[in-house]
């Protein structure tokens, strides 16, 4: 009988030999999950039983894909998508970034800074890395390539600033935290502001090095605006702070959900696209079809991901990681250590909802009887599990934006981008962790 | 030794991961370490609603059922989700492990689904707590804008409530700024999911409770158990809603101590008010005998044994009090 | 031939896509204006996320959407490129297996019960488990149709193209 926990090993070695061969990473995660968590089921009982294994095979892979789509709350992601699209196609992008181009065109680097702050801003409002990735790649990376900005920055830029979703409130992390942890969801959420706007900081700066070193991957332009020509440039951008007000307007005045919001923002943008007579009947209905080409590819990778999961919560690898870790009594800073280690290993592959749910229930004890602050071990947790989503093999955001982008920036391009900004993001969580004060001081103040 | 992998949808935190982990423990130390619960947290395995089909076709041994999930594969089950005058936690738990242990027409019914019955939990009573609004009356829910569930969320809406719906992840944040004035809940839960934070009244309707939350097992793992191991599971299970009972007793009175220092006002209604609230619960529990009559259970029947054991339970605990404060 | 069919499927998937839009929106706006609720909206939206994810699956497909890591395999040859990427198509076949597999299980199993969903309306379980299958089958057939088609290809001495080969034409 084959020890699960080498199971497991062996399946990530095989994950990451099928990537490296080409194989979409969807089907790389979904058939090594598959075929693992057959043997797995096959050799429970130490005999081979291979029909029994089949039918609880098969209903693992389904169960955990179909959940995944028959979601409400996920009905965000399509409709995020189809908003960034619709608003491209309805020329309401374009003038954002027209009337940024007309602000910002001194400012080495400065679309792709905004492009972060955005990203800030957008996470603040939905709560989800990937739907931000997905909606902002769509609206910012086109403009910022169609402005001479290098593929590298624009997209990678776009990824790290979708990180940002989950550590500025709100946060569906943080609240799965919460619950995990029976941590006031409030002070969590208020803790993960001030390493949020940190992280957003260091984002910028690197964009800020880069450029000044490499001046030529984002052009100035060396056009002089009048004040007139800046101001009709801010007011052409009027539909994108409208939607801006609907969306933050409608969720903090309590008239919809951030689910919701996503619906009523397609529809508004529709509206406002005909109105100008910018979006046609055609424009909609190829928009609409580009949304579902690329959600499709999106959530079949998370599906893939998510079978992963539920495959390593079978192998028991998570128990035995925390127990070596528990035995080896180590002091609090290479405790701390060990556990980001953990989490980052753990992100190179898995989605962050599945590391939680596979590490919360054997990791929280452990650093409560080291007797450790659980809310600032939250944003820890949390800005780890951001950190996850752009470091390859398997990182979510910047498959998005590959997807979303297409064939002028393929993965490799997009990582090595990131590259950057994952030192900075190393930087930031270093700060978080050393100095408590960083996460607590809001929370405390309450 | 044998190890029974266990899928449970919730995190192990809280008074029901308390019980299940307490029914792990018992378990291995009643058989001197042959039996082992390998519980998988959070839904890693499967989430609450592929629960059934999950432990029918193997994917964990056993695991923690919703019956909520399955109105009609499991409408047995959903005979302890009925908004009827059931407000006692242990007595609702007793009264349903004893049916779903003792009736023959609902053991049968399970065989077919491959499930066999372990134990039971519940969530207690239903009540409701709001912000900037008070349900002081059963006439105050008229206009309010209430996230309910189940039959208890029908009940809301037929009482003139503006229905929304939403995840109980999202109430915290939906009474924060407005988007629902009233969540329906359960006083430990309210507290575990820090609700107490943005609420400013909670109103104890004492109502039914969605108590078709338990475990069940996949009929061929029990089948390969010997019998004394099926005898200590059945043991443990049943024990398990007494040691549950004490544990969501303390948790909810501890809760709305809580919730009182927190400023959040208290709300008792009125005998008659609550009356109101069971009265028009009751076709929902005709449209649950329906169902159970469409699918072959003798619906009818169960309901009246049903309030029966509730009675009997009832009276046992007014006679003799709860069994963790005997002796 | 499937070609037409992966484009009906795909406009369908849109038409769910606006249709969930529009739902979502016509239940923010009952509940504003009108103090109601559309009835079963949650279970409509789960339904239909099957379809506007799903059913454009195989188109995807067809457009090689599906995101590959291409730094190591750029290191190759173009044949060997070509054969890894049938690989590919075969490994996704095998991965899609089981889900054909169980979907079937799960929408017969839900056909013949008349589970439902609790709520306004109980709406059967059926039609999204349908859906799934569909979804899932028409991909399926697409990759077989991919393999085989690329196979032919290289076997008459030519390459199979990749999303980078494209680019480096355009
Ligand atoms: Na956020
Ligand atoms: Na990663």
């Amino acid at each position: 009988m084959i020890d699960p926990s080498t199971i497991g090993l062996i399946a990530f070695a095989a994950v990451l030999v099928l990537l490296a061969l080409r194989v979409p990473i969807a089907f790389a995660l979904a058939s090594v999950a598959t075929i693992a968590t057959f043997f797995i089921f096959a050799f429970r009982t130490g005999t081979f039983m291979p029909e029994r294994a089949i039918r609880a095979t098969t209903s693992l892979v389904y169960s955990n894909s179909f959940d995944l789509i028959h979601s409400y709350d996920l009905s965000m992601i399509p409709l995020f998508v189809a908003l960034g699209h619709i608003a491209y196609r309805a020329e309401i992008t374009t003038k954002i970034y027209d009337a940024a181009k007309v602000w910002l065109t001194r400012l080495p680097g400065g679309v792709a800074m905004a492009s972060v702050v955005g990203c800030g801003g957008f996470s603040a409002i939905t709560g989800s890395s990937i739907a931000c990735a997905s909606t902002m790649g769509r609206i910012c990376v086109p403009e910022m390539l169609r402005m001479g900005y290098d593929p590298r920055l624009a997209t990678s830029s776009v990824a790290a600033g979708g990180t940002l979703g989950s550590l500025i409130p709100p946060s569906v992390l943080f609240i799965i935290y919460g619950i995990f942890t029976e941590t006031s969801i409030s002070r969590l959420f208020l803790a993960g502001v001030l390493p949020g706007l940190l992280t957003l900081a260091g984002f910028i700066l690197v964009i800020g090095i880069w450029v000044w070193r490499n001046p030529a991957i984002a052009p100035v332009g060396d056009q002089v605006f009048t004040r007139r020509e800046r101001m009709k440039a801010a007011l052409d951008a009027w539909p994108a702070l409208l939607l801006f007000l609907v969306i933050v307007g409608g969720i903090y005045g309590g008239i919809f959900t951030a689910t919701e919001a996503a619906a009523v923002c397609v529809v508004a943008t529709a509206l406002i696209g005909f109105a100008q007579r910018k979006l046609t009947l055609s424009g909609l209905w190829e928009s609409l079809k580009e949304t579902c080409i690329q959600t499709s590819a999106i959530f079949f990778i998370a599906a893939g991901a998510k079978i992963f999961v539920a495959f390593i919560a079978l192998t028991g690898v998570a128990p035995t990681i925390v127990s070596t870790v528990t035995a080896a009594e180590p002091s609090v800073i290479v405790l701390m250590l060990a556990i980001a280690l953990i989490y980052l290993l753990l992100g190179m592959f898995l989605d962050p909802i599945g590391i939680m749910v596979l590490t919360l229930p054997l990791m929280i004890p452990l650093v409560e009887s080291y007797g450790l602050n659980l809310i600032w071990f939250g944003v820890v947790v949390i800005k780890l599990l951001e950190i996850g989503l752009i470091t390859p093999p398997v990182g979510l955001n910047v498959f998005v934006i590959a997807n979303v982008v297409g064939r002028e920036a393929p993965i490799d391009r997009i990582f090595a981008g990131i590259a950057r900004f994952l030192s900075v993001d190393i930087i930031v969580l270093g700060l978080i962790m050393a100095f408590p004060i960083i996460s607590l001081l809001l929370p405390m103040g309450m | 030794e044998t190890v029974l992998i266990h899928g449970e949808a919730g995190p192990n935190r809280g008074a029901r991961a308390a019980a299940l982990q307490w029914f792990a423990d018992e378990l291995e130390s009643r058989s001197n370490g042959d039996m082992r619960v390998d519980i998988q947290w959070g839904g890693a395995l499967f989430k609450a609603n592929a629960a059934l089909p999950s432990i029918r076709d193997g994917v964990a041994d056993m695991g923690t059922v919703i019956s909520v999930y399955y109105p009609q594969e499991l409408v047995s089950y959903g005979i302890a989700d009925l908004p009827i005058d059931n407000p006692d936690a242990w007595v609702g738990m007793r009264a349903t492990d004893e049916l779903m242990r003792t009736s023959d027409a609902i053991k049968s019914d399970l065989a077919d689904k491959g499930l066999v019955y372990i134990g039971t939990f519940t969530t207690s009573a239903v009540n409701i707590g709001c912000k900037d609004a008070a349900i002081r009356t059963a006439d105050d829910v008229a206009g309010l804008k209430v996230r309910g569930v189940g039959a208890y969320g029908k009940v809301f809406g037929e009482m003139g409530a503006n229905m929304v719906r939403m995840s109980i992840y999202e109430a915290y944040q939906g009474l924060d700024v407005g988007l629902i004035d009233c969540s329906q809940g359960y006083s430990y839960a309210v507290a575990a999911l820090k609700q107490a934070e943005v609420m400013d009244s909670y109103t104890l309707l004492d109502w039914g409770q969605v108590g078709g939350v338990g475990i069940f097992m996949n009929e061929d793992v029990h089948g390969s158990l010997s019998a004394d191991q099926q005898q200590l599971l059945e043991e443990v299970g049943s024990d398990m809603a007494d040691h549950f009972g004490r544990l969501i007793t303390d948790a909810n009175a501890k809760a709305i101590e809580d919730m009182t220092a927190a400023g959040v006002e208290i709300i008792e209604l009125p005998e008659e008010e609550r009356a109101k609230f069971l009265e028009l619960g009751e076709p929902f529990i005709q449209a649950w005998a329906d169902t159970a009559q469409s699918v072959g259970l003798p619906g009818t029947d169960l309901l009246n044994e049903y309030q029966q054991l509730i009675a009997k339970y009832t009276e046992e605990r007014d006679a003799n009090g709860y069994p963790w404060l005997g002796n | 031939m499937l070609g037409k069919l992966e484009n009906v499927l795909l406009g369908l998937g849109a038409v769910a896509v606006l249709a969930l839009g529009l739902m979502i929106s016509a239940n923010v706006a009952a509940r504003a204006l009108f103090d109601t609720a559309l009835p079963d909206t949650v279970t409509f939206v789960r339904e239909m996320m099957v379809a506007a994810i799903l059913f454009p699956l195989a188109a995807a497909t067809a457009a090689r959407a599906h995101v590959a890591v291409e730094f190591v395999t750029n290191w190759f040859g173009p044949r060997t490129r070509s054969w890894l990427i049938v690989m590919g198509s075969v490994i996704g076949m095998l991965a899609l297996t089981p889900l054909l597999f169980a979907g079937w299980r799960e929408f017969s199993s839900n056909w013949t019960s008349g589970g439902f969903f609790y709520g306004d309306l109980n709406l059967p379980k059926w039609p999204g488990r349908l859906l799934f299958l569909i979804g899932i089958a028409a991909c399926w057939i697409r990759l077989a149709e991919l393999a085989i088609r690329d196979t032919r290809t290289i076997l008459s001495g030519g390459i199979v193209p990749t999303n980078s080969d494209e680019q480096d034409t355009a």
